[in-house]
């Protein structure tokens, strides 16, 4: 029962890192992004084609895949935050399809379909985590320093920033701002944060494939943050709890397989509408008269 | 009296601002055409005209929000042609907005606190590689914030949410946060609309304090008394065009500008 | 599954589809608009929507791709040096007859007329006495009904699973950005493009390499042309 727990911390850990990164976006700069289990798989090839093509440990895997997770956002913000909102989000679901395309062709790299196995498990000063338990000690180290960092960012002038972009762009360049950076910036930061997700995915599982760049994994993670409240930074954490509680629960109740899977994301598209209609701040959110988008 | 004593302090010194052949279509349509002007330091300059004179276009022209056809803009001989616009306010241009475009869901102080020099705070690097610099800034900034509020005498709501005040006061904030920003030249878009009885009283010396400390207005309005009691030049724009540019008594008495204005 | 001849099933699918989207729009969209929503909040529940359709599908119908019945649609038509099938010959002139059929519908039937007043200004469109509501409600009828024949024709061609629909929204929306918001000249075109740009691609590019080629078409239209083909020039918003 113990191992079950921790494996349900882990992925605690790891979501709530992908969850608190992604409301950089979503709820202090107003981007909505679809990419961000792009981004998440992005991380986890990285760092495993580091581990296993590149020798590099743990370590070297995280920070490549931090940078090669920004390099990527940039790629797609740059030309997409040029224009309106609405057509970043076309493209970061595009990002998605794109890299899904590239994981599953780039067989010499990515060994396609079949995955990536046999990486190796993280390596902190000599000391090889490889128990449940210590996994979660990672993940949840990971998950504060994410979170602090976060918290660093928003609670500063930089902060202030972000908002004012979200509340209202026109008047934040009025006022001297320079907001395309700003916006590339934190679609940067952001996505090195959950790059860094899926590298301690990767070593974490020691196996990787495709299968963790699906639509609905984006949509997933969006929704840990929507329900958690994208208001406080703790939103997206309480979301990860509840969120990843659900599955769980649903292993008690005798249901055949084929029929889990989609029933567990009945669920799930039930849950968002649900929450639109009754609770649109999310369970951390403050309620609060929505104000119509004065665009 | 003092009007005319102004203009002529006016007529010998250099513009701050230099409007020249500024020119705008919309499809067919010249929102704005040939226009002209020159606005100088340290005085109050209103611009006028009838509705679709195109005066808030003017702005937007100056401030990069929309990308003139043709012509100049010269801030103390710097163009500020086809610059975005936060680089404008960089030069030293601020402006409000018709519809004020408050951070609605910050604070009176956060708001303020924007226009404040903050740029290690902005800047992810410093933010978290020189904390005492950045602490030490933000202290400076929030000092100047509340210099600011007190000047506007908003200080007393500074933890409310820009939203949740009443118009004039929200009106304030507009040209609080902008004043915080000490760009010497302010853009001010129709500061006295909305406003009656005592909050309208009270726009002519408060802009007249903004000049006293040494900035330079340009502003839009529709209310003509209020134009020709606060303005030291008056410059009337109608169809996108400079009719007339000269003393607020000369301009506002003539009676076929007036017939412009009014339509009649 | 209930062995219906064709045109009843096409029949039934286009209802099913239009009946869909009314009830989404009644119960879901128009609710929300109501209360002030924002558009993520309203983006959202679209998402939620496609996940929930999506698997209730998979759940009722199993996951495994259904290849309709194509019987004589199959055999082969030559067209010069050209071979072609009959099913392809059915979708050019499908979507040929569906864009002319909402172009006369929007240009001279009231209804349409009242859809294009409500596009252009909703303020101007209430005040001539326009019902909103119910042109909201045709105008997710309308949608839904043309996109029903385009899925049976992918289920001919292709075949269709639940999970499928999600590539083709992206490549429609693409499609659309790049013909330009707002115009249906446009969507079409873009949608020609798209499909002549993918399919020239695959010639010289593997396959797998197709919706890499789409993607990569949208992000260069956005960069030199953000407003489309037909588009409205982007406004930036009211100042």
């Amino acid at each position: 029962m113990t191992a079950y727990l921790a494996h349900y911390l882990v992925m605690v850990g790891i979501y709530a890192i992908l969850a608190v990164s992604l409301n950089l976006l979503i709820g202090y700069s107003g981007i909505f992004s679809l990419a961000h289990a792009a981004i998440y798989g992005i991380g986890a090839y990285a760092s495993a084609l580091a581990a296993l093509k590149l020798g590099l440990g743990f370590w070297g895997g995280l920070v490549v895949a931090a940078g090669v997770g920004a390099f990527a956002s940039a790629l797609v913000a740059i030309p997409s935050l040029r224009v309106a909102g609405d057509y970043y989000v076309v493209a970061s679901f595009g990002l998605r399809v794109v890299v899904l395309a590239v994981c599953m062709n780039w067989t010499d790299l990515t060994n396609g379909h079949a995955g990536r196995p046999g990486i190796p498990r993280p390596n902190v000063f000599g000391w090889v985590i490889d128990e449940p338990f210590e996994y979660v000690i990672l993940s949840v180290a990971f998950a504060a320093l994410t979170y602090a960092v976060c918290w660093r960012l928003t609670n500063s002038a930089f902060g202030r920033v972000l908002q004012a972009i979200r509340d209202d762009e026109i008047a934040a360049q009025a006022m001297g701002k320079n907001v395309m950076q700003v916006k590339i910036v934190v679609a940067c930061i952001s996505s090195a944060l959950g790059a860094m997700a899926g590298s301690l995915y990767a070593h974490y599982i020691t196996y990787i494939n495709p299968s963790s760049f699906a639509l609905h994994e984006s949509i997933f993670i969006a929704s840990l943050v929507i329900l958690g409240g994208s208001e406080r930074l703790a939103g997206p954490i309480v979301g990860a709890f509840v969120l990843l509680a659900i599955p769980e629960a649903l292993k008690f109740l005798a249901i055949p397989d084929t029929v889990a899977a989609p029933l567990r994301q009945v669920i799930y598209g039930a849950l968002l509408v649900a929450f639109m209609l009754l609770r649109p701040e999310g369970l951390l959110g403050r309620a609060r008269a929505q104000v119509r988008d004065g665009r | 009296m003092a009007a005319e004593a102004a203009t002529q302090r006016a007529a010998g010194s250099t513009p701050i601002l230099a409007v020249r052949g500024l020119a705008r279509a919309f499809g067919g349509i010249r929102a704005v055409d040939e226009c002209t002007f020159d606005v100088r330091p340290g005085l109050i300059t209103g611009l006028i005209g009838p509705n679709g004179a195109g005066k808030t276009t003017v702005f937007n022209l100056i401030t990069g929000f929309l990308k003139a056809d043709r012509g100049s803009i010269l801030l103390r001989g710097t163009e500020l042609l086809g610059l975005p616009p936060h680089e404008v306010e960089r030069r030293g241009v601020v402006r409000t907005f018709q519809h004020l475009r408050l951070w609605s869901k910050m604070t009176v102080l956060e708001n303020v606190l924007l226009g404040c020099a903050t740029p290690m705070g902005e800047s992810v690097f410093s933010l978290f590689l020189r904390t005492a610099a950045v602490r030490a800034e933000d202290t400076r900034a929030r000092e100047r914030a509340m210099e600011v509020l007190e000047f506007f005498g908003l200080a007393g709501r500074r933890h409310q949410l820009a939203e949740d005040l009443a118009y004039p006061e929200q009106k304030l904030l507009s040209m609080a946060r902008i004043f915080a920003t000490d760009a010497p030249v302010m853009l001010l878009d129709e500061p006295a609309s909305g406003l009656d009885g005592e909050s309208l009283r009270r726009i002519v010396p408060l802009v007249r304090r903004l000049v006293a400390h040494g900035k330079t207005v340009l502003l839009i309005e529709h209310n003509m008394e209020l134009i020709a009691e606060l303005s030291d030049v008056v410059v009337f724009l109608h169809q996108g065009r400079v009719l007339a540019a000269g003393a607020p008594a000369a301009i506002t008495r003539d009676p076929a500008l007036t017939e412009i204005y009014f339509g009649v | 599954m209930l062995g219906l001849p064709l045109a009843l099933a096409v029949a039934g699918a286009i209802v099913a589809a239009a009946g869909s989207g009314l009830l989404i729009d009644r119960f879901i969209y128009q609710p929300l608009e109501r209360r002030g929503a924002l558009r993520t909040t309203l983006f959202i529940a679209s998402l939620g929507l496609l996940i929930l359709i999506e698997n209730l599908l998979a759940i009722v119908f199993k996951p495994d791709p259904l290849r309709l019945e194509v019987g004589r649609l199959a055999d082969a038509v030559r067209i010069g040096p050209v071979y072609l099938t009959w099913l392809h010959l059915v979708s050019v002139a499908t979507a040929a007859f569906a864009y002319l059929g909402l172009m006369a519908f929007l240009k001279y039937s009231r209804w349409g007329q009242a859809m294009r007043a409500v596009s252009s200004s909703p303020e101007m469109a209430r005040t001539v006495g326009i019902d909103l509501r119910r042109v909201h409600l045709l105008t997710y009828a309308v949608g839904s009904a043309i996109s029903a024949p385009a899925g049976i024709l992918l289920a001919m061609d292709v075949g269709a699973d639940p999970y499928r629909g999600t590539t083709y929204v992206l490549l429609a929306s693409v499609a659309v950005i790049m013909g330009g918001i707002g115009s249906i000249p446009g969507a079409l075109l873009g949608a020609l493009f798209l499909a002549l740009l993918e399919n020239l691609g695959v010639w010289k590019i593997a396959s797998e390499w197709q919706s890499t080629i789409s993607f990569g078409a949208f992000l260069i239209f956005i960069v030199l042309r953000p407003r489309g083909i037909f588009g409205r020039k982007i406004q930036s918003a009211e100042i």
